[in-house]
């Protein structure tokens, strides 16, 4: 207890830059720089200090591993009560915690809303029969294994996805042949028709589309998607939506005042043309959900991947 | 001559004097990075984003393309005269650098060095200028099976760096490849020997692997060893500088390290390191001079430096024609165009040429500048070795604790450094090699991951890992590499048995 | 686990079986781990757990080999580049540099950390002239410290006990 005062002391005493009133947010970032949720952190600061929303600025702790679980857990032990301390989350910790068997979950932090969405899509390389969404459920139906389908690691959100398109395409969801790509390769992989399908974040695929290589057939969020030519796959009538979607949530234990405060702060946030230009160079989707009903999204969440990682045999 | 005017026009883009000084700063901040062990180009440039928000992009990218450059200049310093690698890219140059290193040749080790990142940079630029486009179009060629292939291929170079006993070499082998195991496997969702610990799910850091093997093993060998003994090295006898002979063994070693590494950098799955494991076994077999590798032959210098450094020019090709990002550097790279809302690939040569032939040119002058920074460096960083080896050694120890400390703030990985470090050290003891090891956990996994991509995409059909020209082949050169040199020497012997004549070899 | 054993054999060049049954030791660790993973492959002969059998295989193999050739007293290594005999005291506090750390980080932060392991480091190499090196170890620290919180990425605390 008395440590972690001490550390916050010093931290604000290194950082604070004089002003001994202003008391900066410390944001965990539960991974390494430059990856995706280093952005929606660091990003989201600044954009806070450009729009003079909150000016007394952030520190910033990058601590990744095991898909943000350690810096969960390491949030939850260093910052509790601490109504400063911030950590950026989203659905691939959903999926870390279930998927590890972490003895910390999210339910340990004090929720306060969800900012950001990247939705994925389906695509196939340019010369593919699979023209439509029900073209690539029909092939997934009639044999799993033929339709190779690439994808980010098993287990994550491209993963998942494609569990709940073999279920409702009604084809044994422990036959799919999900193949796991990292970086640039799916899209080498895809182009060069080396794979059947592949599924990634829509943006990833954009640039390809629009080159010809490749076709992107739908897009998994609720609308579609500007500058991408597909439909999304509600409207082609599959009730499948997911998305890589990133929040905050507070320090264990933080207390109601403070809560209110950062979720004042984010809505101002939220209205600032400042923010709507992060959104937009940044690529996300406004996802804004703060609150209750955020709570409410991540129970829902969870049980979705609970579900799903069982069915593709991830989850024993 | 389309692109020639387009060149032109990047040159009078790159040699503003703004842009002049963002390309030094970045010349000197990759030298510097590559030199510090465990902090890389991607780290940097990742950090450096916010930073340069307000720089014109023109001029970011300008400086980035000198780290990324830069960072394979400096981390060749330090691998040749403290047997510390920098980068993964840097392990092969250590093997024989660090051995010319200690009989006085430390000088000559790193101009071949320098001078081969500027031969290879340039002509890895020079490709890039010209052969983009196609060379681009690798990427889709290349399948599972034959990535598979290409790594079969790599995995032969670790015969020529087995050391004195092929057991060793192969316990070492084993060790490395044990250790890529660790983590989950992205394939299945399995975790695999990580004993419980969400630290090791991951898998180990390969700069953990890299700092502690080397820089710590190296520490606690030469405290325990040569603790009361004087310094042995004088790094500055037996001349500063190339001797004519060495230019002669290394022009070449540095053209065909820059035709290895161009084209596999520019594969999304390749990397600087695996060219630089072929070229050093390359250069084993051409060299005249085979019975020097292990002692201190430059042709393993001049090699592997200008393989990584076409390497780093690779990485470029798919990045800014197709926006494949290969590795992780060019991932941040990637990112770091997005943040200016540009999106690499062959709409951006039209958009925004100024940009793109701007950094394209700023890669001839940062060569340029590279090089007439690390040439003078040489005598300053041979004459390095003159501070007191308590502090030389102390120093590795504090940069190695950033490095290892500054990944992930994690306790896991201060304990790996530490265990590891006492491995490395006892490897030098008993004379096990330590580039297998390393060899072992860069190609274990991707040699793994190809093979079941190919078997997955195929449904378990064996036949597709011979099935495209390319697996075939490369396959097929492995064999030879692996078969052909024994056959050699058994009928060399036979014909030596014959004649009862020494047959002049060498 | 072989630490140990090093520290207590300061002449140990003759028969390091003890090596050939580390490797072993850890073979077996590898084959019994395989043993625990689930084979989730759809169409793939090769699952998750067949690379890690084949290392545990080779690596239980290459020990038993290493072993029996250490005992007939094969091994064979020539410690050419030796200046001097092997120093155990040095080692050990080289090697007290590199472990501190384990102790230090979390509770005492980077820049004392940094201190201490430099100064362990130098002290292993023969500098007796402690108080400069607890000074150059402590100024390195703290300007590695300051350099990467400068950059955004924190290193701890600067010094989280004292405050």
């Amino acid at each position: 207890m008395l440590k972690r005062l001490t550390m916050a002391g010093v931290l604000t005493l290194a950082l604070g830059a004089g002003a001994v009133s202003a008391e900066p947010a410390k944001v965990m970032i539960p991974a390494n720089p430059g990856g995706g949720w280093d952005g929606a952190g660091r990003h989201t600061m600044a954009a806070f200090a450009q729009s003079k929303v909150f000016t007394d600025g952030a520190s910033f702790t990058n601590k990744g591993g095991a898909a943000g679980t350690i810096g969960l857990a390491e949030f939850v032990r260093t910052a509790k009560g601490d109504d400063n301390a911030l950590l950026v989350t989203g659905v691939i910790m959903v999926g870390g915690v279930i998927t590890n068997k972490t003895p910390v979950s999210l339910a340990d932090t004090t929720p306060l809303l969800r900012l950001t969405n990247e939705y994925n899509a389906i695509a196939v390389p340019a010369n593919s029969p699979i023209k439509t969404p029900q073209d690539f459920v029909a092939a997934l139906k009639a044999d799993p294994g033929a339709l190779s389908v690439g994808g980010g690691s098993a287990g994550g959100a491209d993963h998942v996805m494609l569990a709940l398109l073999a279920k409702h395409a009604g084809a044994p969801v422990a036959k799919i042949n999900f193949v796991s790509f990292s970086g640039g390769e799916i899209l080498a992989a895809l182009g060069g028709g080396k794979i059947k399908a592949a599924i990634s974040g829509a943006s990833e695929f954009r640039q390809f589309a629009e080159s010809g290589r490749i076709r992107i057939i739908a897009v998994s969020g609720p609308t579609r998607v500007d500058g991408i030519n597909a439909p999304t796959l509600k409207e082609a009538g599959i009730p499948v939506e997911i998305g890589n979607w990133r929040g905050f949530v507070g320090a264990p234990g933080m207390s109601d005042a403070a809560k209110k405060t950062w979720l004042d702060r984010f809505a101002k946030l939220h209205a600032t043309p400042a923010w709507k230009e992060t959104l937009k160079s940044q690529g996300w989707e406004d996802a804004y959900l703060p609150g209750d009903a955020f709570n409410a999204f991540l129970k829902e969440e969870n049980a979705n991947w609970t579900s799903a990682l069982k069915e593709v045999g991830i989850l024993k | 001559m389309d692109i020639l005017n387009q060149l032109i026009g990047g040159f009078a883009v790159a040699l503003q004097p703004i842009n002049l000084f963002w390309a030094f700063v970045g010349c000197a901040l990759g030298t510097a990075v590559g030199v510090l062990p465990g902090i890389g180009p991607a780290l940097t440039i990742a950090l450096l984003m916010p930073v340069t928000a307000q720089v014109n992009p023109a001029s970011a990218f300008i400086m980035f393309a000198g780290i990324l450059y830069g960072a394979l200049y400096g981390g060749s310093t330090t691998s040749i005269l403290l047997n510390t690698p920098g980068e993964s890219g840097s392990v092969m140059t250590a093997l024989e650098g660090n051995r010319m290193a200690r009989t006085g040749r430390g000088a000559a080790a790193l101009a071949t060095a320098a001078i081969g990142s500027f031969v290879a940079g340039t002509v890895g630029t020079l490709a890039l200028t010209f052969l983009a486009p196609a060379i681009a179009e690798l990427a889709f060629v290349f399948g599972p099976e034959d990535y598979f292939a290409l790594m079969v291929l790599s995995f032969t170079s670790v015969a020529v760096v087995m050391g004195r006993s092929l057991l060793r070499g192969f316990a070492s082998l084993f060790f490395g490849l044990a250790l890529g195991t660790i983590g989950i496997d992205t394939q299945t969702g399995q975790t695999r020997m990580v004993f419980g610990m969400l630290e090791l799910l991951d898998g180990i850091s390969f700069t953990v692997v890299l700092v502690s093997l080397f820089a710590i093993g190296e520490t606690l060998y030469v405290a325990s060893r040569h603790s009361s003994a004087p310094a042995a090295i004088n790094p500055l006898s037996g001349g500063h500088w190339m001797t004519r002979q060495d230019w002669v063994r290394s022009w070449k070693p540095w053209l065909r390290g820059s035709v290895i590494g161009f084209p596999i950098g520019a594969l999304p799955a390749g990397g600087t390191e695996i060219p630089t494991f072929l070229s050093y076994a390359l250069e084993r077999r051409l060299s005249k001079h085979p019975e020097e590798f292990g002692q201190g032959a430059i042709e393993g210098v001049a090699g592997p430096e200008a393989a990584n450094n076409a390497a780093a020019a690779g990485i470029l090709v798919p990045l800014l024609t197709l926006g494949l990002p290969s590795t992780a550097t060019a991932a941040v790279l990637l990112a770091a165009f997005q943040n200016y809302g540009l999106q690499p690939g062959p709409m951006l040569f039209a958009t925004n040429p100024d940009l793109l032939w701007g950094l394209i040119a700023s890669l001839y002058i940062g060569n340029l500048i590279l090089l007439v920074l690390n040439l003078p460096l040489v005598g300053i960083w041979v004459r390095l070795l003159l501070i007191p080896r308590q502090y030389i050694y102390g120093g590795i120890v504090v940069f190695a604790l950033v490095g290892v400390w500054g990944l992930s703030t994690s306790w896991v990985d201060l304990a790996l450094m530490c265990g590891l470090g006492l491995i490395g050290y006892i490897a030098r003891v008993y004379d096990f090699p330590i580039a297998p090891v390393l060899i072992g956990l860069i190609l274990g996994p991707q040699a793994e991951i190809q093979l079941r991509r190919a078997l997955a995409v195929s449904q378990d059909d064996w036949s597709v890992l011979v099935g495209t020209p390319i697996s075939a082949s490369l396959l097929g050169i492995a064999a030879l590499v692996l078969i052909l040199p024994p056959l050699l020497a058994y009928r060399r012997r036979r014909a030596e048995l014959r004649s009862a004549e020494p047959v002049s070899a060498n | 686990m072989s630490g140990a054993e090093q520290a207590r054999r300061p002449e140990p060049r003759r028969r390091p079986w003890w090596l050939g049954l580390a490797l072993a030791v850890m073979g077996a660790l590898w084959l019994n781990g395989a043993r625990g993973i689930a084979s989730t492959t759809n169409y793939i002969g090769l699952g998750p757990a067949a690379i890690v059998l084949a290392v545990g295989l080779g690596l239980t193999i290459l020990g038993v080999l290493l072993m029996l050739q250490a005992l007939r007293g094969e091994f064979g290594t020539v410690d050419d580049e030796a200046e001097a005999p092997p120093s155990r005291r040095a080692f050990l506090f080289a090697l007290a540099g590199v472990a501190v750390p384990l102790l230090t980080m979390q509770s005492l932060g980077f820049p004392v950390t940094a201190m201490l392991a430099f100064a362990l480091v130098t002290h292993g190499f023969g500098s007796r002239r402690t108080i400069l090196d607890l000074a150059i170890g402590f100024v390195l620290g703290s300007a590695a410290w300051f350099g990467f919180s400068g950059l955004g990425i924190s290193l701890g605390g600067f010094l989280p006990l004292i405050g």
